[in-house]
């Protein structure tokens, strides 16, 4: 779930809404893709304006803040062994074992993950991670900004971790064998967890596309921005000179 | 003798650069900010006052803590140099405004909110620091939000507030120039566009 506090929201909404946080890219914000990504932009527009955003408050009519949260805990639970697998594969066998311990206790104690008890009361805070870190890990280079049909922004390794990442989901796999189960429960899966996820950052949303002259630019710099910055732990991203005139998109 | 002036060079150079590092009373900085963010916590967010002298006390806030001249003239890019007098005084006042508008609307997020300080980072640009802030969350872990401050005598303005590694001035100035370009190279036409904002 998204957190309440507008700003972090308003920013990372859209890197939130496509993924798992990316931690190592490099490029800038050149678009030699814009024409492409503006169409899809235009489709996605539509897309959420006309099925997500219907959708989403449907969903939130029928629900309270209290029950939402403790659907979006249950939907997030499901991805921690997505996380258990990736830290394998990053070489972090500690944060993998966490991941773990925490989709044990929160499926068991926490109610079917409903109950984040092992954030709350075992000091097991959530450590997102996926394929797209592990590509990155490996030294894999992020690619241009594309704008992925239904989903939002993306990278090439971005796209290439999302799917990785949505074969290794449990709910896949418990489902695999059978292709009737899988029908009737993988893709309903998938799409409650994409409502899930809009309804908790639409306003956010509606707020900063009303406040935009150019939401398509605005979405795309700062999920470039918030990738390039997390590929650094200094302040080396953001340190830019601000007097310079010239150096713009 | 080649290599002896190529060290004086290098030394005058990182000497320069130290200097203007140490040209910011960062401490000061993060004192300002505190302050700041205090009294928008205290005085606005958890007042028993109404809506309306809350919005009031936030504007005062708001335009006082930020340079939005400074942070105006950097989000129009290379069109500031061939904006003209009017549409560099027009642009700039009503992305005052809007600004304003926009986060006096915003501010309840905060709510319930509190900014842990993490020290200060130099910056490579003459007279700015960052402060660091996080803000613990309900879930999850926390966000970071830096404060770009500058300094200029006594007097401390914030230029830019990056959260999660986003910087907002950044952002708007690629919008912005996205926008002018898209449109021919027109700075009116972006004005018209936010000024549709403002109402």
């Amino acid at each position: 779930m998204l957190n309440k506090l507008g700003l972090c929201v308003y920013i990372s909404a859209f890197a939130l809404m496509t993924a798992s946080c990316s931690s190592t890219s490099s490029h800038n914000e050149s678009d030699g893709l814009e024409s492409y990504n503006r169409a899809v932009y235009k489709f996605n527009n539509q897309f959420y304006k006309y099925v997500m955003k219907p959708v989403s408050k449907g969903y939130r009519h029928i629900t309270t803040p209290t029950a939402r949260e403790h659907i979006g805990n249950a939907f997030s639970n499901v991805k921690e062994p997505i996380y258990a697998v990736n830290h394998l594969l990053q070489g972090e066998v500690v944060e993998s074992g966490k991941d773990l311990a925490r989709f044990a206790v929160n499926t068991t104690l926490g109610i079917a993950g409903t109950y984040d008890v092992a954030g709350k009361g075992w000091n097991l805070p959530k450590n997102k991670t996926g394929f797209d870190d592990t590509l990155a890990t490996w030294g894999m280079p992020d690619g241009p900004f594309i704008m992925l049909p239904f989903v939002g922004p993306s990278t090439p390794r971005a796209t290439a971790g999302l799917v990785a990442d949505s074969f290794a989901n449990p709910v896949y796999w418990a489902t695999a064998n059978d292709a009737n189960i899988h029908d009737k429960v993988y893709y309903p899966y998938v799409a409650a967890n994409a409502v899930v996820v809009y309804e908790s950052g639409m306003d956010v949303l509606d707020d900063l596309e009303r406040n935009s002259v150019d939401f398509y630019t605005t979405m795309k710099s700062a999920y470039i921005q918030n990738r390039n910055g997390k590929a650094s732990d200094d302040t080396v991203s953001y340190d830019f000179g601000m007097d310079d005139e010239e150096e713009d998109y | 003798m080649k290599k002896v002036f190529l060290t004086s060079l290098f030394a005058a150079f990182f000497m320069t650069a130290q200097i203007a590092k140490a040209d910011v009373d960062a401490k000061g900085a993060e004192e300002f900010v505190h302050n700041m963010t205090n009294e928008g916590i205290e005085q606005i967010i958890n007042a028993n006052v109404s809506q309306a002298e809350k919005q009031q006390r936030f504007k005062k806030l708001f335009n006082e803590a930020l340079d939005l001249d400074f942070i105006g003239k950097y989000v129009l890019g290379r069109y500031w140099r061939t904006a003209t007098p009017e549409q560099r005084k027009e642009f700039i006042n009503t992305y005052r405004e809007l600004n304003t508008k926009v986060w006096s609307e915003r501010f309840d997020e905060f709510k319930g909110k509190n900014f842990v300080f993490k020290g200060t980072t130099p910056s490579n640009s003459a007279g700015q620091v960052f402060v660091n802030t996080i803000v613990p969350m309900d879930q999850g872990e926390p966000a970071t939000v830096v404060w770009r401050v500058k300094q200029d005598g006594n007097t401390f303005k914030i230029i830019d507030i990056i959260i999660e590694k986003v910087s907002l001035t950044m952002a708007n100035r690629n919008e912005y120039t996205a926008f002018i370009k898209n449109n021919g190279g027109n700075i009116d036409a972006l004005i018209a566009n936010l000024k549709t904002k403002l109402k």
